[in-house]
Formats: structure tokens, C-alpha cells, sequence
């Protein structure tokens, strides 16, 4: 009524239009109000699912050996089992037993050189000679970490009292800082402990220069084809949502760039890359990348439950029909070459986006349409744990040309 | 909802209310929206938890399954859950030959494959021939060597014909009252905790394919297999390493195969194991007439010759493979049957 009577007034010369306050109607308050609370809620649960992950799995951990007392115990399982074994026994023809080895009865410099370096040649543990790839761990444990383990490995295995330190760890890791893992028990026979001898002798390195387009395509780019290193990294060790490329199979980035390209596998900036290279330039740039080793630079991010993520990697989710990762990705998330890439190290933004990326149907480029159906079946929480879990492992050592491949490269350069 | 804060509005123009009514009109509106605030997030969680909102209807999926499967198998004890006495011990030391044979019963395995390769997730995975279905119904008679057989007898023939046992360092199965029996038996009773003794319990062995009207045929079965197979298994069939060595894809033909007298070379078993287990994650990708296609064509490749041949290989199928097997048979003028090199 009163609206009205105003209205019909002659509007004065002083008038000044001017708002009156009005609340905020109800309906607004209360959404906003609960998607406060919805917010509270959602952090308090990623934190304390990362905080009760961590907690469980080292638990579980340290119940699993029965060692409790040792810190070392649980380090061993997470970190050195998947290969060596909960015994220590190695796998025939491919891993190296710890049990009765002389590496872990050899001074405590040799256990901790093994570890910060990793090996990637040939070495006799007994009477058995094995061609060694071990990742090196220098990037994923601290000084701390690598003493526990090396002291519970030597002790456990060889015999030997606790006499690795944090410092004596810092030391050993200062003395080679830059060099890469160790060629063959030769070498560190040769360098650590003479008492190692013999070793099989290493087979002269075989270095394969890259031919000097692929090198100049990945640090200067060339029009469309920006440079691989702008984003990739210098060492194709990538960067949150830019993938790590080191150590992936040649003939999957190469299979990947193809996808880009022809736009089975979406993705705007890759897709004018692609579109740039030719089939050739994509096969140098893999087995480029594939050669390539460098320290992991991923670290969890997510709040994923790294218990329920190592759990999904090592045995699956069989009542929700998810096979373990690492059956098809190998047992050490080190990929299994042609086909399926190395997991291990990798940024977890990146992993978690391709694993839901698949599920919501954007990605849908794997073999057998394996990855579609697999991640479709995880939860975002599943997504989350994996992706964390698989960053905490330590990289995938480089693969070692093989004499044809060697040969190859010399002659067509 | 009409609100009384609405028919409360005061009138324009007219004087800023008194400061307690202010107060308590403001104490009201946050108490009620607060209240709405509160319901509309209790309303929210519960759409969300019970998987009505979130996650693409994943979550959905996933329960569906699992309800499915919960109320089908037997659910055995968690890895995590092995105990820790002596007993425990065994058991680890037999999942431990379950999971990885060749390195820790390596004297009896003359092959390249493991147990876990045909009984999936360790030996627990309904209609994989999970082992807490087979524990349950040993000693029992088979015909396949006409006696009660114990579970030791089983696992003597597991070693003879599956693994490969004539190709190993001992030239044959695990002796009588080896340590391997009993680390497996042990682990084998522990994944079966629980479960009823003499039962036949839903998910043992693999369930049975019904044959289809055209029956089987290798050539069909290279096309099956190069479209699902070989990318784990390679186009040649003997399967992939990784980086060290270590055997990722078992082989599925050839020396580092089964031989010959192993139940998966019987095209029926391996079509029943492949309907209802491969591709991994993928149970019934393939139709029923695909999956015999391409156990046929595995089976029509040479493999470890079976053990049980004294004589000739046309004696040894007129004695023991009168099944579905392309043993003994002549495929593209080669005669199967006369095995590998080495074995």
C-alpha cells in the first residue's frame, strides 16, 4: 500500500533514489551455510585419510614381519620386498637373494652405496650371476631412512652389528654426488670393497648418442613442436600435471605422440605438438626419453591413503574385479616394454587425472580397453591413494640399448 | 515457504526498527538459516554416501558388484592377516611358492609359470580354481590316475604336469612328505578358514563353458588372440619380462609352458579358465564361442611333451587324452604331441 501511494506521488526535485537494505533471502543462506559445512567436512576427511593411511600402513607394515621393535622392518617390506622378497630370497634368474649374500656381510659402505645409487649391470651374488637393475633410492628416502634399512638388511642377511649413521649416509652421498647407478658388482668391487671379487666383468657401457635433430627438438623445439623441456623438464622428469617421461617405454611415447596426433588420446597442447613431428621424430624422442634416468621429483599430493594404495597396486581390488597394477605394469611398477609403461615416480596430479580420465570416457586409448574398465571400477578416493602411493617408489632404472639397437643408432647416424 | 521474517518486512520509508527488535530479528534469520543450512547439508551428505550423487555413478557400480559378489563366494581370511607363530611361518613360506615357484621350489619346476598364473589373486579369486574350494574336498577320487588322491597327490601331479616337473634340476615333483606339501597344504587350510569341509562351494574350479554349435576352430582363435591376448602375451605366445628378467605374462605355449598332461591343455579347461578369468579385470569380454576359438588355438601349438609317453604318441592319446585336446593329432600336416626341445 504504501509502495503504491509513493508511486503515484509526484516525484520531488530533492529526491534522491537511493536502495533500502534487504536480508539476504533464507534459501541463499542456508546453501551457503552448507556448503561451508560440506567444506569442513571435505578437508577434515583428506586429512585425516592421508594422516590414518600413513599410520595404517605402517602398522600393517610392522605387524606383517613381526618385528615391531624395528624400524628398519617396515622399510624393508615398503620398500625393498616387492623384488627381494619378505625372506630375502630374490627371484630366480632375476633378482638377487639378500639372504647369505656377500654384498650384505660387506662393509656398510657397499649396502649404502647399493641404495643411493642403484645398479644397472651385471653381478655374483653366490655363484649365480644376475644382470642387476635397481633403482636408485637417493630421491625417495632420507639419510635416516637408507641407515635404518641398510642396518636391518645387514643385520637380518648378513649378520653384521648396526653401524650405518644418518651421517655416514650423508657422507657416502656426498662422496660419488652426481655419478649414476653403479655399472656391475665389478665396479663396486672395484670402488667400495675389494673383498666383492670376483664380479662378473661389466660390459663396456654402451653409449648411443642421440643424434643431434632429436636433441634440438627436445631443448629448442621447432614451430608448432614446441620444446620438449619447456615443460617436460630438462630431464623429462615432469611436473605435477605434466607426466615424467624418463625411463617410459620407447615404443609407448611413440604410440602416445601417434594418439595425440591423430586425436585418439586428447589433449590440446600435445595435439598441435604431435601434429608437427613426423612418425620418425616420434620414434627418436621415445627411445630419447626411454634412455633417460633421473631422480624421482614426485611426492604424494592428494591425501590418497597410501595403506589402501599400495594394497591396490600389489594385490588389486578382486571383489571389485580391479587387478593388481603391478600385474600388468611388472612387479616393481618399472612398466613392462613394449606396451605398458612405468608407473613408479610418477606425478600423482597426473596418474590420478588419467585414471579418471579413462573412467569419465576422455581418455580411451589402452589395449583391450584395460585402463577404461579398470579405473572405472576405482573410487576418486581410489584414484587418489594409487596415484600418491606410486609416487613414493623410487624410478625406474634406464633400460640399457640392446647390441642391435646399439648398432643401429651408430649406423644411421 | 512463506516465512514470518517475510510478512514482517517493515514499511518503507518508515523509521529504522527499535535496536532490541533489529537484534532479534537478526537472531532469528541466523537461527534459521542455520537450521535450513544444517538440513540441506544432512540431506546433501546422505544423497552422497548412499552414492545418489558423486563420482559418475561409480560408486553405484562398484556396490553392485560387490553385493553381487558377496552373497556368491567365499570370502577367505586377508593377506594382511596371516599370524605370526609358527604356523604363520608356513603359511608365508607356501604363499611364497604359490606366488613365485620357481624361486622357492625351483628344484621341481621345469617351466616358466607359477601357480598363481592359473589360480588368480594367490589362489583366492572365485572361478579361478581358488584354493579354499579345493581344500575342502580332499582326499577324493580321480579318474585321471584312477585312486583317492590326497591333497599331496594333487599337488604331486600340479608339479608333474603343470609345472613341468621332468624338466627340472630333480627331474620330477617334489618327493613324498617334501616341505613344499606341507607349506602349500598349510597355506591352502588357512585361505580355506571357515569354509565347510566336503562341500562343493560356489566359485571352485572354473565353471564349465557350454560347447556352442559350431565348435571350436585355431584359425578363428589367432584372431581372438591377436585382438585380446597378445598384447600381454606377445604375438608369439611366450609371454613378457620386465626389465630384470622377472616373468610378468606367462608363456602359454612352447618349453617354458605347461606340458602336455596338464589339465589346461585340455581346450575345454583352458576355454573355461579363459571365459571366466582373461582378459585380467575383463571376465566375460569375450563370448563363449571366442574363448573356445582361442583355447583351441593355444592348444594347437607344441608344448613339454607329456610325461606319462613310454610309447608313441598315438598310444599315449588312445591311452590318456581322449578329452577335447589337439594331442596326438596332425594340424597342418605337423603331428602334435611329440613336445618341445628340452623337456
Amino acid at each position: 500500500m504504501t509502495r503504491q501511494a509513493r508511486d503515484n506521488r509526484a516525484p520531488e526535485e530533492t529526491f534522491e533514489p537511493y536502495e533500502e537494505h534487504r536480508g539476504i533471502p533464507l534459501p541463499v543462506l542456508w546453501i551457503a551455510i552448507a556448503l561451508a559445512l560440506w567444506g569442513v567436512v571435505m578437508l577434515f576427511q583428506s586429512h585425516s585419510a592421508a594422516d590414518s593411511g600413513i599410520t595404517r600402513r605402517a602398522s600393517q607394515l610392522s605387524t606383517q614381519t613381526g618385528q615391531t621393535a624395528d624400524a628398519g622392518a617396515a622399510l624393508f617390506v615398503a620398500n625393498c620386498s616387492t623384488c627381494h622378497q619378505p625372506e630375502g630370497t630374490g627371484i630366480s634368474a632375476a633378482i638377487p637373494p639378500l639372504a647369505g649374500s656377500p654384498f650384505t656381510a660387506a662393509r656398510p659402505e657397499v649396502v649404502t652405496q647399493i641404495l643411493l645409487h642403484g645398479i644397472n649391470g651385471p653381478i655374483r651374488v653366490g655363484d649365480r650371476d644376475f644382470n642387476g637393475h635397481m633403482p636408485s633410492f637417493a630421491s625417495v628416502l632420507s639419510n635416516e631412512e637408507i641407515a635404518r634399512i641398510g642396518n636391518y638388511v645387514r643385520k637380518r642377511f648378513g649378520g653384521q652389528p648396526p653401524e650405518l649413521t644418518p651421517q655416514l649416509v650423508a657422507r657416502e652421498r656426498e662422496r660419488f654426488a652426481d655419478r649414476g647407478p653403479w655399472a656391475g658388482g665389478a665396479e663396486i668391487a672395484g670402488t667400495v670393497d675389494a673383498s666383492l671379487a670376483p664380479q662378473p666383468p661389466t660390459v663396456p657401457a654402451r653409449i648411443v648418442p642421440t643424434d643431434a635433430a632429436t636433441r634440438h627438438l627436445v631443448n629448442d623445439g621447432r614451430g608448432d613442436a614446441w620444446a620438449c623441456a619447456s615443460c617436460h623438464g630438462a630431464q623429462g622428469q615432469g611436473n605435477e600435471d605434466v607426466p615424467r617421461l624418463a625411463g617410459l617405454p620407447a615404443a609407448y611415447i611413440a604410440k602416445q605422440l601417434g594418439d595425440f596426433s591423430s586425436g585418439r588420446r586428447d589433449n590440446d597442447s600435445m595435439r598441435v605438438v604431435a601434429r608437427a613431428l613426423s612418425k620418425r621424430e616420434m620414434a627418436a624422442l621415445g627411445r630419447y626419453y626411454e634412455r633417460l634416468s633421473v631422480p624421482s621429483t614426485a611426492r604424494p599430493s592428494l591425501g590418497g591413503d597410501l595403506a589402501r594404495g599400495e594394497k591396490l597396486a600389489l594385490e588389486g581390488d578382486w571383489e571389485n574385479k580391479v587387478p593388481a597394477c603391478f600385474s600388468c605394469h611388472g612387479p616393481s611398477g618399472f612398466g613392462v616394454a613394449p606396451t605398458f609403461p612405468s608407473l613408479s615416480a610418477q606425478h600423482p596430479s597426473y596418474t590420478a587425472r588419467q585414471l579418471a580420465d579413462w573412467a569419465g570416457g576422455v581418455r580411451s586409448n589402452s589395449p583391450v580397453q584395460m585402463m577404461e574398465k579398470i579405473s572405472g571400477r576405482l573410487s576418486a578416493e581410489d584414484r587418489r591413494a594409487i596415484a600418491d602411493y606410486l609416487a613414493t617408489l623410487p624410478p625406474v632404472p634406464a633400460r640399457k640399448p640392446t647390441p642391435e639397437e646399439a648398432s643401429n643408432a651408430n649406423t644411421a647416424r | 515457504m512463506p516465512t514470518p521474517h517475510d510478512k514482517q518486512r517493515q514499511p518503507e520509508g518508515a523509521p529504522p526498527a527499535t535496536a532490541p527488535r533489529s537484534h532479534g530479528r537478526t537472531a532469528r534469520t541466523a537461527i534459521l538459516a542455520l537450521a535450513g543450512g544444517g538440513v540441506l547439508f544432512v540431506i546433501g551428505m546422505a544423497a552422497f554416501e548412499t552414492g545418489l550423487l558423486g563420482d559418475g555413478g561409480d560408486d553405484t557400480n562398484r556396490r553392485e558388484t560387490a553385493a553381487k559378489q558377496s552373497d556368491a563366494a567365499f570370502q577367505p581370511p586377508a593377506l594382511g592377516a596371516i599370524p605370526d607363530d609358527e604356523n604363520g611361518a608356513a603359511i608365508r613360506r607356501g604363499m611364497a611358492i604359490f606366488l613365485n615357484t620357481k624361486t622357492n621350489a625351483g628344484d621341481f619346476v621345469g617351466n616358466d609359470l607359477a601357480c598363481v598364473n592359473c589360480h588368480l589373486d594367490a589362489g583366492r579369486k572365485p572361478g579361478s580354481a581358488p584354493m579354499w574350494a579345493a581344500w575342502v574336498v580332499y582326499p577324493k577320487y580321480r579318474s585321471k590316475n584312477g585312486k583317492i588322491n590326497t591333497m599331496e597327490d594333487r599337488l604331486k601331479g600340479c608339479f608333474t604336469y603343470s609345472m613341468n616337473g621332468q624338466g627340472s634340476p630333480s627331474g620330477g615333483p617334489p618327493p613324498v612328505g617334501s616341505d613344499v606339501y606341507r607349506d602349500l597344504e598349510i597355506y591352502f587350510r588357512w585361505l580355506a578358514t571357515g569354509a565347510p569341509t566336503g562341500e562343493k562351494m560356489k566359485g571352485a574350479g572354473y565353471p564349465k563353458l557350454k560347447k556352442t554349435d559350431i565348435g571350436y576352430d585355431p584359425a578363428r582363435g589367432a584372431k581372438v588372440f591377436e585382438q585380446n591376448c597378445a598384447s600381454c602375451h606377445g604375438a608369439d605366445g611366450q609371454g613378457q619380462r620386465d626389465i630384470n628378467g622377472r616373468i610378468v605374462f606367462p608363456p602359454l605355449w612352447g618349453s617354458g609352458s605347461y606340458n602336455w598332461g596338464a589339465g589346461m591343455a585340455r581346450v575345454n579347461t583352458a576355454a573355461a579358465f579363459i571365459k571366466e578369468n582373461m582378459p585380467l579385470g575383463q571376465e566375460n569380454r569375450l563370448t563363449d564361442q571366442q574363448a573356445w576359438d582361442v583355447a583351441a588355438f593355444i592348444d594347437s601349438h607344441e608344448r613339454p611333451r607329456d610325461p606319462r609317453q613310454t610309447g608313441s604318441v598315438e598310444a599315449t592319446a588312445k591311452a590318456h587324452h581322449g578329452g577335447e585336446s589337439y594331442y596326438g593329432k596332425t594340424l597342418n600336416g605337423r603331428l602334435l604331441g611329440t613336445g618341445t626341445s628340452g623337456s
